[in-house]
């Protein structure tokens, strides 16, 4: 399965924030967040909702299937 | 479910302290062969695996380095555990095979050594190429 939609580098880069400092926040390494942002790793639902909460947005905003 | 490093902690010092106190129990009776997996009894062994266990306990104890784990890793290490149990059921088949064709006469104890490492070796090489694709 791929996501059709994911902006999570896009949200990421508006807010100016690091790969790293997005990992530690949320509480994941940084290759997971390449990992996510390349499309490679769906993220599971506590995740997708862990970034909403970060960038104050919709999960579905972010991804989509 | 993740367990607390303390009681991880814990829960490897008394398997091994019990593993400790099995193991002189079954000397102090004279219980088992004399001849156990390389070792001269049952007990002997079982203090040898005992001392290692807590050598590996306060090892990690005394390390402080927490390593981070997160979804992704887990995700990775469920796959390639279901890959190392396939190919248990795969290295099963090939080894009944070959028994067939040439009587394997390797101790058991050594034989069940190998398939160990060779499973562990076999999940290390999976994980690393795993997390190439995820």
């Amino acid at each position: 399965m791929k996501l059709k939609t994911n902006k999570l580098k896009e949200f990421r880069e508006k807010d100016k924030m690091t790969q790293e400092k997005l990992a530690n926040k949320i509480g994941v390494t940084r290759q997971t967040i390449i990992s996510i942002e390349n499309g490679k790793y769906i993220p599971s639902l506590p995740l997708a909702l862990k970034f909403a909460k970060i960038f104050k947005c919709k999960v579905e905003d972010l991804f989509e299937v | 479910m993740e367990i607390e490093s303390g009681t991880r902690a814990k829960l490897m010092y008394g398997i091994a302290s019990s593993m400790l106190i099995l193991g002189l129990l079954l000397n102090y009776f004279n219980l088992g062969t004399s001849n156990f997996a390389g070792f001269s009894s049952v007990g002997n062994w079982l203090i040898y695996l005992a001392f290692v266990g807590l050598m590996i306990s306060t090892v990690i104890a005394l390390s402080k380095k927490r390593r981070a784990v997160d979804e992704r890793m887990e995700f990775i290490s469920t796959k390639a555990l279901r890959i190392t149990f396939l190919s248990l059921f795969v290295a099963s088949f090939i080894i009944v095979i070959i028994d067939g064709i040439k009587a394997i006469t390797i101790p058991y104890h050594m034989f069940m050594s190998y398939l160990v490492c060779g499973l562990l070796i076999i999940y290390f090489i999976t994980y690393k190429i795993l997390l190439r694709f995820y």
